[in-house]
């Protein structure tokens, strides 16, 4: 099936609140890119060049609606002094954080060029943008400041600390909220649309109401940020996401990617302000098998149509590194099927593209409308 | 034109105190948001496009980065004047698209006008709640996002590389998400590029409903006052089918008000393009994007008008002080048919010249509207000025003229590849421009999309600089 649009202007179209000529798809392939190109998972996170071609890769192998990179939430904490491990064919592991404590904080601010793998970054947006920044948004993941903080501290006594030290982790969140909307900066200079991860402040981690403290002030601070670049903002919380869909779109974000949450849950809680992007189970795409995904991927994009400000087909976190191919495959055909547009370009007429499902098709009036 | 005549009610016309202009200068992409984050907040939630309308969404204060993550690859390699006003200007016409989307999502109606390139807009927005655009402009598009997209799409539907760039409208109509499907699509033709007549039979198939107009056929300047009055008829025949679309019986007053909108900007343009070509006080690149907001307005003419109040306001703040952004050694060079590829402009800028004249086939968009003549009548008289409805001689004497004028050392000829008049009528101007002012011509074609100027091409133009030096 060929499609009418490309990924950049069905994007386009998503976020100017206008239907699309489909569903964008989006499984969130980040490290499996590699996986997939024949590069080394180490090499991934540490050469952006590496990195960037892992994507394109698997972009054009899947048909997928966006680039995305991501390596692990440690990135800035890293910048910052966080010690990481760097497996050969895995991702960094946190091995000592800065701090063991609340300890008082220095004025470090990770240089995006300079500081830890945030170049990596950096290299990896500039050459997937000058290959294929025409037709294919370049996004990139940037750990938000309440998940930082949990790399730079031992995570335990951050957490103790929100109960016991509230004041010095607000200092802490400040501290890398700096940080983390620098590197922002960087992204954005380079062509890439920062997405916002903060899953260490899910309803797995965290209560609702430490949510709504600690987590999402600093999140509303960087998209504020953002909005500044009137920059469409995704903000991802991975895990359970239950207690909190309904103040998630109080951080400013247009877009939230969920996990484990229902998906009429999260668009009754959160559908009328903002898109929402998710949320096919990881376990599911990693261990079942094309036929099944087909099915629940097609359920999953006919319930996500009925979001009123749009939905994105995606899967609820990354796509394991060892996802077969095939499955990866099932779930974009699936959903690329179930989410087609009949009635794109209902006020006009659609092109005779030759093999395209949309030749000789006249969809009926209005339908384009939404605002 | 004195100070208070440019204050506005519709948006800020001066450097403020809140974010004062640095010293002029062209600036690089990344130099550009080093000052972005310097803009304060509160201007950043200023301004809007349609005016009345306060909705986060209608802000358009963003620098190129925004656009550029949005696709517009060529952003990162152009220079831009570093002023305040140049930041709105830029942000207001990369904006485009998303506003057109909005009008049509807020109750306008939008109408495609093709092909005249200035006229037709001045009737369309007589009309209460209508937004002309020109899908033309989508020419530049994949120039700005370095890609082949449009073409391809074109090609696919029957026009290929053979054919002007302006073939990337039809790639749009068929994409349906560049500018909204319009309630109804104004196409000018006769005696206008043959390519673009195609690309408008092509995109037919698009329109709900498609009304020609014809445009007087090509004669000798002195004949043309007979081709007036079809004209008029024509444009009478636009005036029903926009009464027929929004049950509004327009009266000559909205018409008579469209006129002196129009004119607004007209004459903020004239006044810019003088400073401009005469005190090199805004870069070329700007100016050929004000110069072309004449002909739809960016799709929001109150807005637009505010825009160019604040332009020009730091243009004569600039041209006071004796500063400018263009050193006055520059080579003066006059520039004929818009280059598709505007990094050309950053490039010959790079390179020690400036623009001082241009004729970028829109003359009759930059003429002023006699506003003493009834509504359809004085669109019609100064549409008679257009660029490509007269004989290439009329064109070369607009060049021959501004190059006397402002003292210009050469002239810059930049056809379009494959366009089918830009290869006849090329030649001639630039055998015109020889024997009556015996200056150097430089006459090159415009490359497809890229992401720089071809090798072959910079040589060229280094060396038609490296002639003119020699020549003081």
């Amino acid at each position: 099936m060929k499609d009418l649009l490309t990924p950049r202007e069905r994007f386009g179209l998503l976020v100017i609140d206008e239907p699309q000529d489909r569903v964008p798809v989006f499984p969130l392939v980040t490290a499996h890119a590699a996986r997939v190109a024949g590069i080394p998972v180490r090499d991934y996170y540490t050469d952006g060049a590496a990195m960037a071609r892992s994507q394109l890769v698997a972009q054009e192998l899947y048909g997928t609606d966006f680039i995305s990179f991501f390596s692990e939430v440690g990135l800035i904490a890293e910048a910052l002094g966080s010690r990481f491990d760097y497996p050969d064919d895995d991702l960094p592991l946190l091995t000592r954080p800065k701090w063991s404590g609340l300890a008082e904080l220095d004025e470090a601010e990770a240089d995006p060029l300079k500081d830890g793998r945030l170049r990596v970054y950096i290299d990896a947006i500039t050459y997937a943008y000058e290959a294929r920044g025409d037709t294919v948004p370049i996004l990139a993941y940037v750990p938000a400041p309440f998940t930082t903080a949990q790399q730079l501290v031992d995570q335990e006594a951050f957490l103790l600390g929100l109960l016991t030290e509230p004041e010095r982790v607000h200092r802490l969140l400040e501290y890398a909220t700096r940080s983390v909307i620098r590197f922002c900066r960087a992204i954005i200079g380079a062509g890439g649309l920062p997405i916002l991860v903060d899953p260490l402040a899910s309803g797995s981690v965290i209560s609702a109401d430490h949510y709504r403290e600690f987590a999402l002030p600093p999140e509303a601070d960087v998209i504020r940020y953002l909005h500044r670049y009137d920059l469409d903002v995704v903000l991802h919380i991975c895990g359970d996401t239950g207690a909190t869909i309904g103040m998630m779109p109080e951080t400013g974000a247009d877009l939230l990617s969920i996990d484990r949450i229902g998906l009429e849950t999260a668009i009754a809680g959160a559908g009328d302000r903002c898109r929402i992007i998710g949320n096919y189970d990881t376990s599911a795409i990693l261990l079942s098998d094309p036929v099944t995904i087909e099915r629940e991927v097609g359920a999953m994009v006919t319930a996500g149509c009925k979001c009123p400000m749009g939905f994105v087909a995606a899967t609820g976190c990354e796509v394991p590194v060892e996802t077969p191919p095939e499955n990866v495959r099932a779930f974009v055909r699936a959903a690329k099927e179930v989410g087609f547009n009949a009635t794109f370009g209902g006020r006009g007429k659609t092109a005779d593209f030759g093999d395209s499902p949309h030749a000789g098709t006249v969809p009926s009036d209005g339908a384009r409308r939404r605002v | 034109m004195s100070q208070r005549s440019l204050t506005s009610p519709t948006g800020r016309t001066s450097p403020t105190s809140d974010f004062p202009d640095p010293k002029p200068a062209r600036v690089t992409f990344d130099e550009w948001q080093e000052l972005f984050e310097q803009v304060p907040e509160a201007l950043v939630e200023e301004y809007h496009y349609f005016p009345s309308n306060r909705e986060a969404f209608s802000k358009y204060l963003f620098p190129p980065q925004t656009f550029a993550i949005y696709g517009m690859r060529h952003l990162r390699r152009l220079k831009y004047d570093n002023s305040l006003a140049a930041l709105r200007m830029w942000g207001f016409v990369q904006n485009e698209t998303e506003r057109l989307f909005r009008a049509r999502q807020t109750g306008r109606r939008v109408i495609a006008t093709m092909g005249d390139l200035g006229a037709v807009p001045v009737i369309v927005n007589s009309f209460p709640r209508c937004t002309a655009f020109y899908p033309d402009c989508i020419w530049w598009t994949p120039f700005a996002m370095e890609s082949r997209v449009l073409f391809d799409a074109a090609a696919e539907l029957g026009i290929g590389d053979a054919t002007c760039f302006s073939r990337a409208a039809l790639g749009a109509f068929a994409k349906h998400s560049y500018f909204p499907d319009p309630d109804l699509v104004i196409a000018s033709t006769g005696a206008s590029c043959d390519d673009y007549s195609g690309v408008e039979q092509l995109a037919e198939q698009f329109a709900p409903e498609m009304l020609w107009v014809e445009m007087p056929m090509r004669c000798e300047m002195g004949q043309m006052g007979s081709m007036r009055p079809m004209l008029v008829q024509e444009y009478q025949r636009v005036v029903e089918r926009m009464e027929k679309l929004t049950g509004h019986h327009v009266s000559d007053d909205e018409l008579r008000q469209s006129v002196l909108a129009a004119n607004r900007v007209r004459k903020l343009v004239k006044r810019l393009r003088e400073l401009a070509f005469r005190q090199g006080v805004l870069p070329a690149l700007e100016m050929m994007v004000i110069e072309f907001g004449n002909l739809h307005y960016y799709s929001d003419i109150t807005e637009w008008t505010a825009v160019l109040e604040h332009l020009l306001a730091t243009a004569e703040e600039r041209a006071a002080k004796g500063e400018r952004v263009l050193s006055e050694g520059a080579l003066r060079v006059v520039w004929v048919t818009p280059p598709a590829d505007p990094l050309l402009l950053t490039y010959v800028e790079d390179h020690g010249a400036r623009v001082v004249g241009t004729e970028y086939v829109i003359n009759q968009a930059l003429e002023v509207i006699d506003e003493s003549k009834p509504g359809l009548e004085a669109i019609a008289e100064s549409f008679m000025a257009a660029s490509l409805i007269g004989n290439s001689r009329a064109r070369a004497q607009s060049a021959i003229d501004q190059a006397r004028e402002h003292g210009a050392e050469g002239v810059i000829i930049s056809g379009i590849f494959g366009g089918s008049h830009c290869a006849m009528e090329g030649r001639l101007i630039a055998d015109y421009v020889k024997a009556e002012l015996d200056l150097p011509v430089l006459e090159f074609d415009v490359a497809p999309p890229s992401n720089e100027i071809g090798r072959q091409l910079q040589t060229r133009i280094d060396a038609f600089l490296e002639v003119l030096r020699s020549r003081r």
